[in-house]
């Protein structure tokens, strides 16, 4: 099926151009003409195209030159060249150029449509082409979402609920949980499935790399601007815009996308010309946004905008019940990619694996068993496989001063002791009288033994 | 509401009048929209492209819409020459997308694709699938990628021949969304 394109008619005849005009609306495409060629990089400057027809023989700027400039500022526009003055020359020489295909005046109608259908379908590869690659560099190793978890079977509820709305989304969860995963699924499971999944690490960008990729720039519009560009709002067209790490963005970046959420039109860098944007948002942050919000680094109304539904997805520790299953799943999957015949865990390799807390989650069960299979000498993979993990420590523990690790020390072998000193000091090995000292200066609290 | 009438009106002299009873019959029986043959014109000779031999769609169009029809809200012309519009080779009708005037060509109608006459009963049914498609894009009906719709585009014999009269269900409804925003009535068929 053809899409709606924007497509413009660019020939010195006025019967030609209405010709065109009035033919392009009975496909409901938008249309507009120019004149000559110059009226045509107006228009262009002003609005994006999709498709062009040029007439080669025009006063002043002929065809072939037009094709030539906008093919240098407008890559991704379409160019079919017309002309009632064909030649094999001409024809050679706007095909060399860029043009997409080459009309000769008179035509039938259906080789109009075959035309359109031909440059419809160029379009769908060329986005689809835009879009493997932007992908290409940041596919993650996850194949898919592995969970049987309590909390991962709520997420597995709201996934198909979440999809079939356009309502914003904000995934919540530490580093390595699977959010990009969970918005792939929303993705896939929504209307906008066929239309690009766009995924941007906006904790990874600087605040003026960040705009110029979600906006795109006109040409000249910074040092190095050679040529318009799209931004990943114009890519995502149709389809959905995962921005990973929220939380990191600046104050200026958080009122520019609220509003584009709120107008739903971003301006290009460098250009005054709105342009209407479709895409469906989905957010994700390691980062506790009301905490941000308490600190003024975060905007209340941006947070509203890009929370109207909240999913939180639980580190790994939380639901050690998935750890075997992720395993496995694992350990499948890169006994295949690996082509080492490494199918078994052992049930002591197992126990080390749910002992662990993951503090990097699924991303990091991940990586140990990738090691442990490259690394593996056998079929099965046992406790003595993973002895690269460090052991359990309990609570995690924060970053703190040798002071405040100290008095923590003390006071864990002072309880331990009942509060005896004389055990304590023997443990801690130094005298009484230094306990004492010490007990005093932190203001420590004597259990009775 | 009252009832307004599609116009039919036979432009020169190669236009059989039984062609346009048979238009306006499909016109009623498959829009269920009231018609009037109104009194016929003379081609004039500024739209006849002497270098091409065919009439210019552009040019009729305009020269339609310069005669004052009373009474009715839909012109269609129907006229024996070949027909063109400047990028084309030739088109079988044209209409003003949304408008109020359209054009219905016979000459192609009559042969077929190899060029040896066609029975007449085929050709007036080719005149009437042309004419019902030019008439839902007065009421500003777009080509439909159906291709069992009449709102189909068909640009040779063959193709329009193998189009059946008939509507898909979109086009239908929005032919009868078109009526009622423009406030025409359907003629009551019972």
């Amino acid at each position: 099926m053809q899409e709606k394109l924007r497509i413009m008619v660019v020939d010195d005849e006025m019967i030609v151009r209405e010709s065109f005009y009035h033919w392009f609306k009975k496909y409901g495409h938008e249309v507009e003409t120019a004149a000559d060629g110059q009226e045509a990089l107006d228009k262009l400057e002003k609005t994006p195209f999709d498709l062009l027809f040029v007439d080669i023989k025009m006063p002043g700027m002929d065809g072939l030159e037009l094709l030539d400039r906008v093919k240098a500022l407008y890559p991704d526009t379409f160019v079919v060249i017309i002309t009632a003055y064909g030649s094999i020359d001409s024809a050679v020489k706007a095909m060399k150029s860029g043009a997409s295909e080459y009309l000769l005046k008179p035509f039938k109608p259906a080789h109009i449509d075959l035309v359109m259908e031909k440059i419809s379908q160029q379009k769908t590869l060329t986005s689809k082409y835009q879009y493997l690659e932007n992908r290409l560099g940041e596919m993650t190793r996850f194949d898919n979402i592995v969970g049987q978890s309590e909390p991962m079977q709520r997420v597995f509820d709201m996934i198909p609920e979440v999809a079939g709305t356009d309502a914003s989304v904000l995934l919540t969860g530490e580093t390595g949980t699977g959010k990009e995963l969970v918005a792939k699924a929303i993705h896939a499971k929504s209307s906008r499935a066929n239309y690009p999944f766009i995924a941007v690490n906006c904790g990874a960008m600087t605040e003026s790399l960040l705009e110029d990729e979600l906006f795109g720039h006109t040409q000249g519009a910074f040092t190095g601007a050679e040529k318009n560009r799209k931004g990943f709002f114009e890519v995502a067209s149709g389809g959905t815009l995962f921005l990973d790490e929220i939380g990191d963005i600046s104050m200026k970046m958080q009122v520019d996308l609220l509003r584009v959420l709120e107008d739903r039109q971003i301006k290009r860098l460098g250009s005054n010309q709105p342009i209407d944007v479709d895409f469906r948002l989905i957010c994700a942050t390691s980062r506790d946004l009301s905490a941000l919000i308490r600190d003024g680094t975060f905007r209340e109304d941006f947070y509203y905008r890009i929370n109207v539904i909240g999913i939180d997805i639980a580190p790994l520790r939380e639901r050690k019940e998935d750890i075997p299953l992720l395993a496995r799943h694992f350990l499948d999957k890169y006994s295949q990619e690996t082509t080492k015949q490494v199918d078994h865990l052992t049930a002591d390799a197992e126990k080390v694996l749910c002992a662990y807390d993951w503090p990097g989650n699924v991303r990091e069960l991940e990586n140990a068993i990738e090691r442990a299979v490259v690394l593996s000498k056998s079929r099965t993979l046992d406790s003595r496989d993973f002895s690269f993990l460090r052991p359990p420590e309990g609570d995690k523990t924060p970053a703190r001063s040798l002071e405040e690790v100290e008095k923590r020390h003390i006071q864990a072998v002072l309880d331990e002791c009942g509060g005896n000193i004389s055990q304590a000091a023997r443990i801690l090995d130094i005298n009484r009288s230094t306990l004492h000292k010490k007990i005093n200066k932190y203001g420590l609290q004597k259990k009775d033994a | 509401m009252q009832e307004t009438a599609i116009g039919l009106v036979a432009l020169g002299n190669g236009v059989p009048e039984l062609v346009l009873k048979i238009i306006a019959a499909h016109i009623e029986g498959y829009l269920n929209l009231s018609t009037v043959q109104l009194k016929s014109l003379q081609l004039p000779a500024s739209c006849l492209d002497e270098r091409r031999l065919q009439y210019d769609a552009g040019k009729l169009l305009q020269y339609l819409e310069e005669q004052p029809f009373e009474g009715c809200s839909k012109i269609i012309g129907v006229l024996g020459g070949d027909l063109f519009v400047p990028i084309f080779t030739h088109v079988f009708g044209e209409a003003r997308q949304g408008g109020g005037h359209a054009l219905v060509s016979l000459h192609r109608l009559f042969h077929s694709e190899a060029g040896t006459p066609c029975p007449e009963p085929l050709a007036y049914e080719r005149a009437a699938k042309v004419a019902l498609h030019e008439t839902c894009h007065l009421f500003d009906l777009l080509h439909c990628q159906d291709q069992d719709c009449l709102m189909h585009f068909s640009d040779d014999i063959p193709a329009l021949d193998a189009l059946p009269i008939n509507f898909c269900p979109y086009c239908t409804q929005y032919i009868n969304d078109a009526c009622r925003r423009m406030g025409i009535a359907k003629k009551v068929l019972f």
